[in-house]
């Protein structure tokens, strides 16, 4: 039974007899210094959809993968990857989405209750750093098990212009120029340091993000209904507001075309 | 001397045929003394959908910002606009909250519902509402502002004549009241968007 509950990591091997006496409990250390239960959110998170964030000078883009696990499932009105948090910042989720939806609202509130008391969006990373504490405390006491979430928050605010940060359920972040998680997190990471340049165009970033995520999923083709591509850019109206914004259908199928990822019309040539 | 007439001003809203306006007067006072004339007292909450409150300028600037945080709240979790009558009771409850300690402001809500009704509503401190097709007032000439929209008020206005209309009213009434007036907004809303005026009037 060994092999069954170790799946695919074979580093584990050596310590699982050992690291049975340290995993079930969130407050202890293993003797080798690790916080399995942490360990183990991650592991959850390998199994979602994959989230890959792009920073640009003119904005940050998510892609994220929707897995749609039946086709009897409504589509949500509103989508389970890609997610506002105030009118400057959105997030991409991969995890346990029930988790995530914890957190998200968390955050909704933190940055409503900025506004209220300063009048002014609340700054990208002081919000992140808010949740990340609360998803530190749930790996130092109360007993519960840590959030199985990890985050792309992308945000605008007046100090450090656009800014793009991932954080996982041990409650580190860190700032990225590009980034991914959820499954196949670390292909995808290893493509975009080869691929990724400084004074990437949006339309650049799109197609790095919409490129990075089809080679991590497990689809062939990319479709239009698996993908949910979101920009965050200045208003081109009113360079004072910021906007965030889902591609429909007609804006994917573009993106699509142009990185070569269309679906293969019948009786043309495979992309 | 009233805390609700301490500040002075006031607020009025009309409905015409698929179009809503919103008005209010500009002058901050201190009892008799002006402080300013560029004070803000009609909030945009939505794209259809305008709060006009009157009374203590503390109370209607924190009420603002409290709406604000509710509404983008709203919006966020239900993926969609607030109707203008959710709204409304979310103004209601608010202010009942506060039953035994009240914000000393009496709001005037007016929007556009989505089949392009207008929607009116006037609240006193406490949260009581009071709907009506034609028009709602509210602030130190409301009195006065009953009067001059009863006069002037016909139904099934356009835009255009909704703006004539609540100007007129507005102003008539401004006219008689020592601590409102010292300038004039107003908005109308129509399917197509928002404009927004400023009235010329006495500055006094």
């Amino acid at each position: 039974e060994r092999d069954e509950e170790e799946g695919a990591c074979g580093e584990w091997r050596e310590s699982l007899e050992m690291s049975r006496r340290y995993d079930s409990r969130t407050t202890i250390f293993s003797p080798e210094g690790r916080l399995y239960q942490v360990e183990y959110a991650m592991e959850a998170i390998g199994q979602a959809g994959s989230c890959v964030g792009v920073f640009c000078e003119e904005g940050v883009v998510l892609a994220a993968e929707k897995k749609v696990t039946s086709k009897l499932l409504e589509p949500s009105k509103t989508s389970e990857k890609v997610y506002v948090i105030d009118k400057h910042i959105v997030c991409a989720v991969a995890g346990i989405t029930a988790d995530a939806n914890i957190l998200i609202n968390q955050a909704r509130l933190s940055a409503q209750r900025y506004r209220l008391a300063y009048q002014e969006p609340v700054p990208v990373e002081y919000l992140l750093q808010l949740i990340c504490d609360t998803k530190q405390g749930y790996t130092q006491f109360g007993g519960l098990r840590p959030f199985g979430v990890s985050f792309l928050f992308a945000g605008w605010d007046r100090h450090y212009g656009f800014q793009l940060y991932q954080s996982d359920p041990s409650g580190n972040y860190g700032g990225w120029k590009a980034t991914a998680i959820g499954a196949n997190s670390n292909a995808a990471q290893s493509i975009l340091k080869s691929d990724y340049k400084d004074g990437l165009l949006l339309s650049d970033a799109l197609q790095l993000a919409t490129k990075v995520l089809s080679k991590t999923m497990d689809s062939t083709t990319l479709a239009v209904d698996k993908l949910d591509l979101t920009t965050l850019i200045k208003s081109k109206s009113d360079p004072s507001m910021i906007v965030a914004h889902s591609l429909n259908e007609e804006e994917l199928e573009a993106v699509l075309q142009e990185t070569g990822l269309a679906k293969p019309k019948p009786a043309d040539e495979a992309s | 001397m009233s805390i609700l007439n301490y500040n002075g001003g006031c607020v009025v809203a009309m409905a015409g045929k698929e179009c809503v306006a919103i008005a209010a007067d500009r002058r901050l006072g201190v009892q008799l003394q002006t402080v300013s004339c560029d004070a803000t007292r009609v909030f945009q909450m939505n794209d259809r959908l305008f709060l006009g409150l009157t009374g203590l300028m503390t109370d209607v600037d924190s009420l603002h910002n409290l709406f604000d945080f509710k509404v983008n709240l709203y919006t966020m979790r239900e993926g969609r606009q607030i109707k203008p009558k959710t709204f409304s009771n979310l103004v209601a409850s608010t202010l009942y909250e506060k039953r035994f300690g009240p914000y000393f402001s009496e709001p005037v809500i007016a929007g556009l519902n989505a089949d392009n009704t207008p929607y009116l509503c006037a609240m006193d401190l406490l949260g009581a509402p009071a709907k009506a097709e034609d028009f709602v007032v509210s602030g130190t000439c409301a009195e006065s502002l009953f009067g001059t929209c009863e006069t002037f008020f016909r139904p099934d206005m356009d835009a255009e004549e909704l703006f004539e209309t609540i100007s007129q009213a507005l102003l008539s009434a401004l006219d008689r009241d020592s601590i409102s007036g010292w300038g004039a907004i107003v908005h109308v809303i129509t399917p197509d968007g928002v404009t927004t005026r400023t009235l010329k009037a006495r500055m006094d």
